[in-house]
């Protein structure tokens, strides 16, 4: 099957490795999204899954095949994948069929097979009343289905996606993200997606795998990556949150703001400085003190927000720092006034290094 | 599904690469086109006639006065119309550019004519308009005011006068640059100086022509360099007036008998001087502050003239009127006249000077002949070796890419004169003897026009992703076929553009082909300066129509070639 294994790669341009030992097995028909900051390589372990460029070390495999390995890679046309660019890259000298159609044409399918295709997958895109436009006078959706389209359309065994929705704005970026895990599931091809849009990984894939600098931090299932992050980089890349630092007092506590906190996770080395994280929503917010409850500290609001469904806190806990607390918005409470912070446990997740 | 293929060899790319031979030739092919002749003018400059090495070219280059006055009037004819064209060209420029000037496009399309004119053509006229004896002006000044006939109002033959010709034919890069930098200034920063209360005139004063100012001096520095290195028109102007600049000096040294080693040492400060210029020019065209001006706001807004458009106007056609009306008309007329200096009228028109150069003068069929096979061939090899090199080097597709387009823009900074020194001195001796030949033309035909192709196709590609091809790639195509089925079609229209750039060059281009030219391998410029020695006026007007028409023809036939046409000028997606 056409499962893609990439094992140890490495791109370096001069010194610097711009993708660093990435290893990485991605199942027949898994979507996976490699997510991360700009820069951080995703563009470039793509462009090394295709074949665009040769690996510095490491190997690319696409089910038993090798295809790529330490300054060799196997064409990009013999690998039977589609890939979506950033920039669409629709040929602008060729209508909405003719690009569509180009890829069967290589295939050397007869005219009447190719119509048919081709027909089918504009109907699939919602695309067929374009067909004889140019790509110029297309919307950016419209362009990025044909786009889609033509990638489809030559049922490719891997499809790999560069920022596809990037160049949307967000209304049409929330409907095609569902459009592209509708035909994923409809083709169930391997499929490759990159972005730098937490949700956009959240919502399309089975698999997330987020990269800082050329590295792999962490792989796993978006519910995964989300609740137990094992990096701060990793907590704060996912849907931001609060960082405690303190010093480890048993396996299980750490003391933060005067306060022994219980928390989940890593172990605790005692003695060692460990970094925990707790969403901002994990934070419950209380008027007054409760009875004998662990995890609780004083705090003071030091500022408020209100965002329609939610309202944002800001508070400072006995030591100065700061932390962001989103509660429901039906009850205010003013800036100044003292409150108490619970923090569930098992929401304190002790982090890695 | 099946395994395919044991695992293949590790690190060992499978068929030859191709990529290094390539490169190295393509670098060995520039080299011979540009680092042989500059290094055999440097050689010949520092050794003598024994190769002995020798300093005395340059000693006698600075203290014989035959060579230092030649500098001192090219250095104040360069300076002179350097000034003069930014004078003219940045009001006509920010006219066209800025206000609601009437008939900008026809104003545009003048200046543009003026552009394509061959400077030697209009000196030529300029000879028939101004010369002081048989000029029309002159003759019409005298017939209106009954001066005697040793009187005249202009004199061509004079440095006012050359000055004057070749700002005319200089003026449109001024023009150019200034025009561009103000079409792409965006009008919020107008506008931010309009909020604050600054009045339509304070604004241009204060914010337009400040933002423009680095794309004058450019300019400015253009000027400078294309009156230092002409070669045609002084030949023709100032030959007569008695003075030398260094272009006609270098050239006077190959005439009998030959000094190669003087010349080559004339060159170099040119080849000097050309080179601190384009760096000059780049460095203020680059700066920080000026890229700035490359807004993306729309339309830029007009300044409205009021009734100072229609003088505004009259001030525009009286320039043009003095690079393409006056000049033109003079060519036409004096093209189909029997004596050139009377009226227009039936007595006096005559084919007789068509009938001369197209079937009896026995040099103008050979240099027909020869241009055109120069032009076409120049053309389809300068491009195809510009586009080899602008591909390469946009994709980044070898090792060494930057230094192939480094050497295919160097020739920008070889004036045509030098280039046909350095040329001279590398063909006329074994092992390459090529002098005599149309294969020397022809190689400083391309060296000249290399970089402007590669400049027009290297912007060309830019605008062609490279993702265009490797959406390709990856459907399945080879790299041949991505460049023939996407790059190509998209190219198409940049290089047809470039193929006619080189061929216009080709036809008018004097300076290296009067060093290179031998009897068989004449060229219509050779042969137009020629008749221009003899003074044949009219066949010179035939011949210089003749080229603009065959030119012109060419152009046109190339754009119209079903297939080359070009595909719908569409946005690439996004
Ligand atoms: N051909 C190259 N030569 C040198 N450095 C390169 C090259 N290609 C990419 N890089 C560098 O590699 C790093 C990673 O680039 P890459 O395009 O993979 O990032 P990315 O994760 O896709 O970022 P983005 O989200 O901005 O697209 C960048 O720092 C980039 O400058
Ligand atoms: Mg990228």
């Amino acid at each position: 099957m056409a499962s893609v294994e990439l094992a140890g790669l490495t791109k370096r341009y001069g010194a610097l490795a711009v993708v660093d030992r990435v290893g990485l097995r991605i199942e027949h028909g898994q979507l996976v999204c490699l997510l991360g900051p700009s820069g951080c390589g995703k563009t470039t372990t793509l462009r090394l899954i295709a074949g665009f460029i040769e690996p510095s070390e490491g190997e690319v495999r696409v089910g038993d095949r090798l295809v790529s390995s330490a300054g060799w890679a196997m064409e990009p046309q013999k690998r039977n994948m589609s890939m979506i660019f950033q920039s669409y890259a629709l040929w602008p000298h060729m209508t909405v069929a003719g690009n569509v159609a180009y890829g069967l044409e290589l295939r050397r399918l007869d005219r009447e097979t190719i119509r048919r295709k081709v027909q089918a997958m504009l109907a699939t895109t919602r695309m067929d009343a374009y067909a004889d436009r140019y790509p110029a006078d297309l919307s950016g959706g419209q362009q990025q289905r044909v786009a889609l389209a033509r990638a489809l359309v030559v049922e490719p065994e891997t499809l790999l996606l560069d920022e596809p929705l990037s160049n949307l704005d967000t209304n049409l970026r929330e409907e095609m993200r569902f459009e592209v895990r509708r035909l994923h599931d409809e083709y169930r091809y391997t499929t490759v997606y990159v972005t730098h849009d937490q949700a956009e990984a959240m919502t399309t894939a089975d698999q997330i795998v987020v990269m800082n600098a050329g590295r792999i931090e962490q792989a796993g299932p978006p519910e995964e990556i989300y609740y137990r992050p094992r990096s701060e980089f990793v907590a704060q890349f996912i849907g931001g949150t609060n960082i405690l630092r303190g010093k480890g007092l048993d396996g299980r506590h750490l003391s933060f703001a005067g306060r022994a906190l219980r928390c989940s996770g890593a172990d605790v080395p005692a003695g060692g400085t460990i970094a925990v994280s707790i969403r901002h929503h994990d934070i419950r917010l209380l008027a007054a003190p409760p009875p004998g409850a662990e995890n609780v500290l004083e705090a003071r609001i030091a500022r408020q927000v209100f965002l329609g469904s939610v309202r944002d806190y800001l508070v400072e806990v006995a030591d100065g720092t700061q932390l962001r607390v989103v509660a429901p918005a039906e009850h205010s409470i003013e800036s100044g006034s003292p409150v108490w912070l619970h923090l569930p446990p098992e929401r304190c997740r002790a982090l890695a290094g | 599904m099946t395994t395919i293929a044991a695992p293949l060899p590790r690190g060992r790319p499978r068929g030859i690469d191709l990529s290094r031979p390539v490169m190295l030739g393509l670098a060995a092919v520039l080299c011979v086109l540009i680092v042989l002749p500059v290094s055999q003018l440097a050689w010949h400059a520092v050794v003598d006639r024994d190769g002995a090495p020798t300093l005395e070219n340059f000693r006698r280059l600075w203290s014989d006065p035959a060579f230092v006055e030649p500098m001192l009037t090219t250095l104040t004819l360069a300076t002179s119309v350097s000034v003069a064209c930014c004078v003219v060209a940045a009001p006509i420029g920010w006219l066209v550019a800025r206000t609601d000037l009437p008939f900008t496009g026809v104003v545009r399309a003048l200046v543009m004519a003026s552009f394509v004119t061959p400077p030697f053509l209009g000196a030529v006229a300029w000879e028939i308009l101004a010369a002081p004896n048989s000029g029309l002006l002159n003759q019409w000044y005298r017939s209106l005011t009954g001066a005697g006939t040793d009187e005249y109002l202009v004199n061509v033959y004079s440095m006012g006068g050359l000055i004057f010709v070749i700002a005319c034919y200089t003026f449109p890069y001024v023009f150019v640059l200034v025009s561009n930098a103000l079409d792409r200034i965006p009008s919020d920063l107008e506008d931010a100086s309009a909020i604050l209360g600054g009045r339509t005139w304070r604004t241009a004063a204060r914010i337009t022509i400040p933002l423009a100012l680095p794309a004058l001096l450019a300019g400015g520095l253009v000027a400078f360099l294309q009156a230092m290195i002409l070669f045609g028109s002084p030949a023709i102007l100032a030959l007569p007036a008695g003075f030398h600049t260094m272009t006609t000096k270098i050239w006077s040294l190959f005439q009998y008998p030959p000094k190669p080693g003087l010349a080559a040492a004339a060159a170099l400060p040119l080849l000097l001087i050309t080179i601190v210029l384009l760096r000059g020019q780049q460095w203020l065209m680059g700066r920080r502050g000026y890229t700035v001006v490359g807004g993306r706001s729309g339309r830029p807004r007009p300044t409205a003239l009021g009734l100072l458009r229609w003088p505004a106007l009259g001030l525009c056609l009286a320039v043009l009127a003095c690079s393409v009306f006056l000049p033109y008309g003079a060519l036409v007329k004096t093209a189909f006249s029997r004596v050139p200096s009377q009226p227009v009228s039936f007595d006096n028109l005559t084919l007789q000077h068509v009938r001369f150069v197209l079937f009896e003068f026995s040099g103008t069929r050979l240099a027909l002949q020869n241009t055109f096979l120069l032009g076409v061939l120049s053309a389809t090899l300068g491009t195809g070796l510009a586009l080899v090199v602008a591909y390469l080097s946009g994709r980044r597709a070898v090792p060494g890419h930057r230094t192939l387009a480094f050497l295919a823009t160097a020739p920008v900074s070889i004036p045509g004169i030098v280039l046909g020194v350095g040329l001279f001195l590398s063909y006329t001796r074994p092992p390459f003897v090529l002098y005599g030949t149309l294969w020397i033309l022809l190689i400083a035909y391309i060296t000249i026009e290399l970089p402007a192709a590669y400049q027009q196709l290297q912007s060309a590609l830019k605008a062609v992703h490279p993702e265009l091809e490797e959406a390709s790639r990856i459907l399945g195509a080879t790299r041949l076929q991505a460049l023939g089925h996407v790059t190509a079609p998209l190219l198409r229209s940049g290089v047809i553009a470039a193929w006619c750039f080189v061929f216009i060059g080709t036809m008018r281009e004097l300076s290296a082909a009067i060093m290179l030219f031998t009897a068989d391998t004449k060229v219509i410029s050779v042969v137009i300066f020629d008749l221009n020695e003899s003074g044949d006026l009219g066949a010179i007007s035939v011949l210089g129509i003749a080229m603009l028409l065959i030119t012109f023809a060419v152009v046109l036939l190339v754009n119209r070639i079903p297939g080359l046409g070009g595909w719908r000028p569409a946005r690439p997606g996004g």
